[in-house]
């Protein structure tokens, strides 16, 4: 592909990476968000790759990433 | 008949008919699972899928949906594609009566016609990868054969692990990774990480039809999954030893990914579409670092799809719910006459069971939520009597409208574990749990009038199989 997207369509972050691309040439490309680390194909529905098509229940703040809950949690180290 | 590898297999579902190819080009979203997701909504005997036309990719192999019917898992147990469940239940029990055998450890791995190593490590090239549900946050492997031993005992076999959980791919080579704190892998990553170290790992996938039955069973800790395969199989086993980390793999895997959890690192994962027909939270969760991939030449990739149920998984971890949960509980109640666990890995089940006494049942019921499976699962219970077929729901709700008094019959216990999953957990890993008593009082407990139950003709059993005999000749 051309250029990778521009934001998350899950966290709205602006760093996106190329995870990898399709053995056919230009097909497809696999991206990821640099904060959340939501990863899609860049041909899929605009519902999973639009920032303003992306579902309101999946959208993610850097607050919800910062305080998601540890599963399971670190446990203490033995003296 | 032992499978020793998925493609054996597959060949066999093909036969039977129980195997589709969809050989038109699919996109890899939504299309794969999409597919899928419909096998569970065109009836019970669902056949399995095979894709190799995706587009983009030029050597895709993709398998769905090879435990997705009643036919599939009868079919993967060696049984006759038409056995009803009931008896594939049974039989599922008998077998485990052979436990433990044996496996037979054997050098030539198909899996070790390819490696890669270090930064050479790029999973995206030998693995297809695709998305499954339109909320997920990313692609996922979730149908794997995942092995790890005790660091406090690593020469262990019964307690070495191989069991399925959710893994997520954050990287070329790296994985975020679900241990539910009840199963043993997590034990063993609590183990690792009170000392500091890494928990290495190895991850099968594509692998023989029992193998990923019993890595979705709930055995004692100590049990070895691969000798209750060969109790399954009515043969050994095949195994390999891992290269990396000399862990037990299934001989006949696609692909062996070896690394290690990274100790006392947690990552944002998920969220992912689950069992419970809801999403899972997004969590910060393990990770993986992937140190080497060994996989046949044009590996199949196995996955499944799951969602809001029914979905391949659930046929998958159906039967082998039912039956540790049966032989814990006939183990101290032999009472116990069969144990129905298939709605959403155990969270409800329905056990038949004749009384000792007054007040019998509801024991059975509460001890169904002690057993090792029950603390994290086990939420709601349905007694029935020794005559009512927990597989035979219409039967269960008749006992249900006849039987029970809500006033004495339903017990609702407070504040109980469960898994961090459970949708109506609250706060997330507590839950009340609730027994309904649905079974007929026996004195002492003298309530009702029960005096007169209309029962089947003494004719009728005999019958029933006879009329299973002349529908299973007509084919």
């Amino acid at each position: 592909m051309n250029h990778l997207p521009v934001e998350c369509p899950r966290c709205a972050f602006e760093e996106i990476s190329l995870l990898a691309t399709s053995p056919v040439p230009g097909v497809w490309d696999v991206v990821q968000c640099g904060r959340c680390l939501y990863t899609w194909r860049t041909i899929e529905p605009a519902r999973r790759t639009r920032r303003d098509a992306y579902p309101d229940s999946f959208k993610l703040t850097a607050q919800d990433i910062e305080n998601a809950i540890e599963v399971p949690a670190v446990p203490p180290l033995l003296k | 008949m032992a499978y020793d590898d998925l493609r054996s297999f597959l060949d066999t579902l093909e036969k039977e008919g129980q195997l589709l190819r969809i050989t038109d080009e699919v996109l890899p979203e939504p299309d794969i699972a999409a597919a899928a997701n419909a096998t569970g909504r065109i009836g019970e005997n669902a056949p399995a899928l095979h894709f190799d036309n995706v587009k983009g990719f030029t050597d895709a192999r993709i398998a769905m949906n090879v435990h997705g019917s009643w036919a599939n898992h009868a079919l993967a147990l060696g049984l006759p594609k038409n056995t009803p469940v009931k008896e594939q239940v049974e039989e599922f029990a008998r077998r485990w009566d052979a436990f433990p055998v044996a496996p037979e450890r054997r050098e030539d791995a198909p899996w070790r016609e390819n490696t890669q190593e270090g930064e050479d490590v790029d999973l995206f090239s030998v693995l297809p990868l695709f998305r499954l549900n339109d909320g997920d946050g990313g692609f996922y492997l979730d149908k794997a054969a995942v092995v790890s031993r005790d660091p406090e005992d690593p020469d262990d076999f019964g307690k070495q692990n191989v069991g399925t959980y959710r893994i997520q791919v954050i990287g070329t080579d790296r994985l975020a990774f679900q241990p539910v704190p009840m199963h043993d892998v997590a034990q063993h990553l609590r183990k690792a990480e009170e000392k500091g170290e890494d928990l290495p790992i190895a991850i099968t996938l594509g692998n023989d039809p029992v193998m990923a039955i019993v890595a979705g069973m709930p055995m004692a800790y100590d049990q070895s999954e691969y000798e209750m395969a060969g109790a399954l199989r009515g043969a050994p086993a095949p195994i390999a030893t891992a290269p990396l980390t000399g862990f037990d793999v299934p001989w006949g895997s696609e692909v062996v990914i070896e690394g290690v959890i990274e100790s006392r690192k947690r990552q944002i994962e998920g969220p992912f579409g689950e069992f419970t027909g809801h999403y899972s939270g997004g969590r910060r969760m393990p990770v993986i670092r992937v140190d080497r991939v060994s996989y046949r030449t044009n590996p199949v990739f196995e996955s499944l799809y799951l969602g809001m149920p029914w979905t391949e998984c659930d046929y998958l971890v159906g039967p082998n719910t039912c039956v540790p949960l049966l032989k814990q509980l006939r183990a101290e109640f032999p009472e116990v006459q069969a144990v129905n666990a298939m709605y959403t890995h155990g969270l409800m089940v329905i056990i038949s069971t004749a009384k000792r006494y007054g007040g019998f049942a509801k024991a059975v019921g509460m001890r169904a939520m002690t057993t090792p499976h029950g603390l994290g699962y086990v939420a709601q219970v349905i007694l029935v009597d020794e005559d009512v077929d927990p597989f035979n729901l219409p039967q269960v709700m008749w006992a249900m409208s006849a039987k029970v008094n809500p006033k004495d019959d339903v017990v609702v216990i407070p504040n109980l574990s469960v898994l961090e999953l459970a949708p109506a957990a609250q706060p997330a890993g507590i839950s009340s749990k609730m027994i309904i008593d649905a079974t007929t009082p026996v004195a002492p407990d003298v309530r009702g009038n029960f005096s007169t139950p209309a029962k089947d003709l003494p004719e009728t059993a005999e019958w029933a199989a006879r009329l299973q005999r002349l529908i299973a000749a007509r084919g």
